[in-house]
């Protein structure tokens, strides 16, 4: 049974991680309705922003993911405006296409400057472990989940409080009521493709103690995190971080139980089953 | 009594919580042209959708010559002999003109020849053979309505729905249209169902109307009678002008 | 059908003759490599043109058809049946998988169906590469169809048959009333249903065909390099080369999955010896270049403009 709660622990662990990811694609999908196929691929630049400034300033990783999230957001405002412009009003597919090309871009180029070795980062916090009863868990992942809780919780706020979180749900309800309303649509989806990426950096600089960085890394965690939008139900910002929670248990389960090479194939056989038990809502289009 | 071509018996359809069409029942008769109409709102589309096989009936049933259709798929109901046209036009804008109507000629041929005579010859008809060769991309919209009529006609249907055909519509080109409507008979259609809120062409070419109202069925008889009645006076203008009708 | 103005018969004839006699002119095995490698995308690419090009469902799943034709194949023929056998119950295998994976899929629009195709082919590779039958992630081992000394001429050869094969159903499709139906799913599906046409049963019609061809296409690749392993074989790389070479080239156009599997290909191997590794840096600039200015892509842009349509 402790084996159990054990697991389960450690599938918060990741999935608080994972949480950010899911909003931050939710924030792009729901918002944008951008299919962004490279959220994998801004979450690897992210771990590799954050290894940079480690490997060559000697800053900490739990500093350099707070540069990694930005550096995404800046960078996210060049790769929005000259190439997920052009495309948004184009059909999903092309969206599709883009966004592939972008993560092949990405990917290859870390290739290219990086080379394909794997990467570690050594931080004495890996090798902690804290204990809480009968539980454990290493430092890093402590603090990566507290950081991640804090974040989560703020964009919470953000979302459902501050003037823009709310401008930004109008615009996921119903585009054309919210210009109608007055809403810049064009900033605000520009703000929140921005966002969406920055938060998939972060995750990437927090995920950076805890992973070997190659430079497909990021590869597996966008179809993740299509996985978490869908469960946590299309679109919902809440739900994504839901899904998030979810997918990193089940994950831990599986690994327990199944074993740690299935874990994968059982998110993407969650997902299919999401999808063919559950259509309604996660269709496309809805039948008049 | 001959059976009615189509007889819709106590349909009802709800949307969540919503009823869309509470209790209807009417019929077309072979050779007959009726329309539907009502408020925005009324259900009229749903009803559509119901007899075309897009919705099924949560309660009810629908007949086609005697035949119960209530659970068809909208394919199954155009083999049947449902044609339809739809509210917001839906050409198939890669293809040209003479291509979208093959489409529905394609339900009685496999041959790409034999379908293309058989769409030249509709095209005629309707007065926009000259069109054929264009894609129907950005064509405008009266062609693009009377596209929509051409590929329902070419599925050779018994009954042809046309939802709001001639909305949208300069009253020129309503009229024309509304003339060719009424030669539908021609090409083999025995009855000509409508959804329309242009009520100088429901007025001139319907032999009966149904009046919807939220859902329900308030009125139905000839269109000159029915627009005199209080109650459709009243779904359409409001009660304050009620008194109008006395 | 205007995009079938090009078809002409006897000139594709003198070009499928001048690919083949490449064969006989071209004794290196790396042109001849090179060569196969094009070709065989130019067949699958118009394998994925019927899905994705006429019916309009853009799939990123087709990995899943190709590697079940290259393992099918491969496990078929370790269990000593014959080849030729094998080869064709490979493609049996694919019809299957493409019978269950289509019922589900096609049941999704826009977005989720091709996250839920790309999600089938990822249990496939991810099952295969943690299954001990299949060999793992090390992989298996597949018997060459051809003996003698002139392998890649051969292996060549029947690349050229599975091209001309997939194009000639390409030119059924675009002519008959299949291919109208498929591009009227494309198109609008209530528009398709409203003249009769099911169209559950004919996007599945079209996959079943994509799966076959994706499948001898994965078998002969396997068989001419002698091994398998999943990430060389079930890897979504396959699926996007599919997709890109059809894109680049124009989905839905007959001649576009051959242009554009002559112009990657073409690309890749070019740009092969500077970038190494990061081959697929150039498929991404390509991509991103044709969304942003060709959406069409070459021969539909092409056609457009001095063809009408």
């Amino acid at each position: 049974m402790i084996v159990f709660f054990q697991a389960c622990l450690n599938g918060m662990l990741t999935g608080a991680l994972y949480a950010l990811i899911g909003m931050g694609l939710a924030l792009i999908f729901g918002v944008m309705r951008i299919v962004n196929f490279a959220h994998g691929a801004f979450l690897m630049v992210g771990m590799y922003v954050s290894y940079v400034l480690f490997d060559h300033f000697g800053i900490d990783p739990y500093l350099g993911f707070i540069a990694a999230g930005l550096f995404l957001f800046l960078f996210g405002q060049l790769i929005y405006r000259f190439l997920i412009r052009p495309v948004r009003d184009r059909s999903d597919f092309m969206q599709i296409l883009m966004t592939t090309g972008i993560a092949l871009i990405l990917t290859d180029g870390a290739q290219l400057i990086f080379g394909a070795d794997y990467h570690q980062v050594n931080i004495p916090l890996v090798n902690r472990t804290l204990r809480f009863g009968a539980f454990a868990a290493t430092a890093a992942s402590m603090l990566s989940f507290v950081i991640a809780a804090v974040l989560i919780a703020g964009l919470y706020l953000f979302v459902t409080r501050s003037l823009t979180g709310r401008a930004l749900r109008a615009i996921a309800q119903n585009t054309e009521v919210a210009s109608l309303v007055g809403i810049d649509v064009t900033r605000i989806q520009g703000l929140s493709f921005c966002l969406g990426i920055a938060l998939a950096g972060i995750a990437g600089g927090l995920l950076l103690p805890a992973l070997y960085l190659f430079p497909s890394v990021g590869d597996d965690y966008t179809l993740k995190a299509f996985v978490m939008v869908v469960l946590g139900g299309m679109g919902s910002i809440e739900g994504a971080a839901l899904g998030g929670l979810l997918l990193g248990v089940s994950e831990s389960l599986t690994s327990l139980y199944v074993g740690n090479q299935w874990a994968l194939a059982v998110d993407f056989a969650v997902f299919l089953m999401v999808l063919s038990l559950k259509p309604s809502g996660i269709l496309g289009r809805q039948r008049a | 009594m001959t059976t009615p071509l189509l007889e819709l018996r106590n349909v009802s359809r709800r949307f969540g919580g919503l009823s869309a069409v509470k209790n209807v029942s009417f019929a077309i008769g072979k050779g007959e042209i009726l329309f539907l109409i009502g408020p925005n709102g009324a259900g009229k589309t749903t009803v559509f959708n119901l007899v075309s096989g897009f919705l099924h009936p949560d309660e009810g049933s629908i007949h086609l010559e005697g035949r119960d259709i209530s659970g068809v798929a909208p394919h199954e109901a155009a083999r049947l002999g449902i044609g339809r046209t739809f509210q917001l036009v839906k050409p198939l804008s890669g293809l040209t003109v003479r291509e979208n109507v093959m489409l529905g000629a394609f339900m009685h041929t496999a041959s790409a020849g034999r379908a293309a005579a058989e769409a030249g010859e509709i095209l005629t008809f309707l007065q926009m053979e000259h069109l054929a060769a264009q894609p129907a991309r950005g064509l405008p919209l009266a062609v693009l309505k009377r596209l929509e009529l051409a590929r329902a006609l070419a599925t050779r249907p018994k009954l042809i729905l046309l939802d709001e055909i001639v909305s949208g519509l300069t009253s020129g080109e309503a009229v024309t249209l509304a003339g060719l409507i009424q030669r539908l008979p021609e090409r083999g259609v025995s009855a000509v169902g409508g959804v329309e809120h242009v009520m100088q062409v429901v007025m001139k070419i319907a032999h009966r109307v149904v009046v919807l109202d939220y859902g329900v069925k308030i009125a139905e008889g000839k269109p000159a009678d029915v627009v005199r009645l209080p109650a459709v006076i009243e779904a359409y203008l409001g009660p304050k002008y009620r008194e109008l009708a006395q | 059908m205007s995009s079938m103005r090009g078809w002409k018969p006897w000139a594709f004839a003198a070009a499928v003759l001048a690919c083949g006699s490449l064969a006989l002119v071209a004794r290196n095995d790396y042109v001849l490599q090179v060569l196969f490698r094009i070709v065989l995308f130019a067949g699958l690419g118009l394998a994925w043109n019927l899905v994705g090009g006429f019916a309009g469902q853009l799939s990123l799943g087709h990995a899943a058809f190709f590697g079940a034709g290259a393992y099918g194949f491969a496990l078929l023929s370790a269990a000593s049946i014959p080849r030729w056998v094998a080869l064709f119950l490979a493609a049996v295998v694919a019809a299957a998988f493409a019978g269950i994976i289509g019922r589900i899929v096609f049941r999704l629009r826009g977005p989720y169906f091709t996250l839920a195709t790309i999600a089938f082919a990822e249990v496939l590779r991810l099952s295969v590469t943690n299954l001990k039958l299949t060999g793992g992630a090390i992989g298996l081992s597949t018997p060459a169809l051809f003996s003698g000394r002139s392998l890649w001429g051969m292996l060549y050869l029947s690349a050229i048959a599975l091209a001309v094969t997939a194009f000639v159903i390409n030119v059924y499709v675009a002519r008959s009333r299949f291919g109208y139906y498929l591009m009227a799913i494309r198109e609008d599906e209530e528009t398709a249903s409203a003249v009769g046409i099911d169209t559950a049963s004919y996007k599945l019609r079209s996959l079943l065909i994509s799966a076959v061809l994706t499948a001898l296409g994965g078998a002969l690749y396997g068989s001419a390099f002698q091994f398998i392993v999943p990430d060389s074989v079930l890897t979504i790389d396959i699926s996007l080369q599919m997709a890109i070479v059809t894109m680049l080239g124009g989905a839905g156009t007959l001649y576009g999955p051959v242009v554009g599997a002559i112009l990657l290909l073409g690309a890749a191997e070019v740009f092969k010896n500077q970038f190494q590794e990061s081959h697929l840096l150039v498929y991404g600039i390509l991509i991103v270049l044709v969304v942003l200015f060709l959406p069409e892509g070459v021969v539909g842009g092409l056609q457009r403009r001095f063809g009408g349509r």
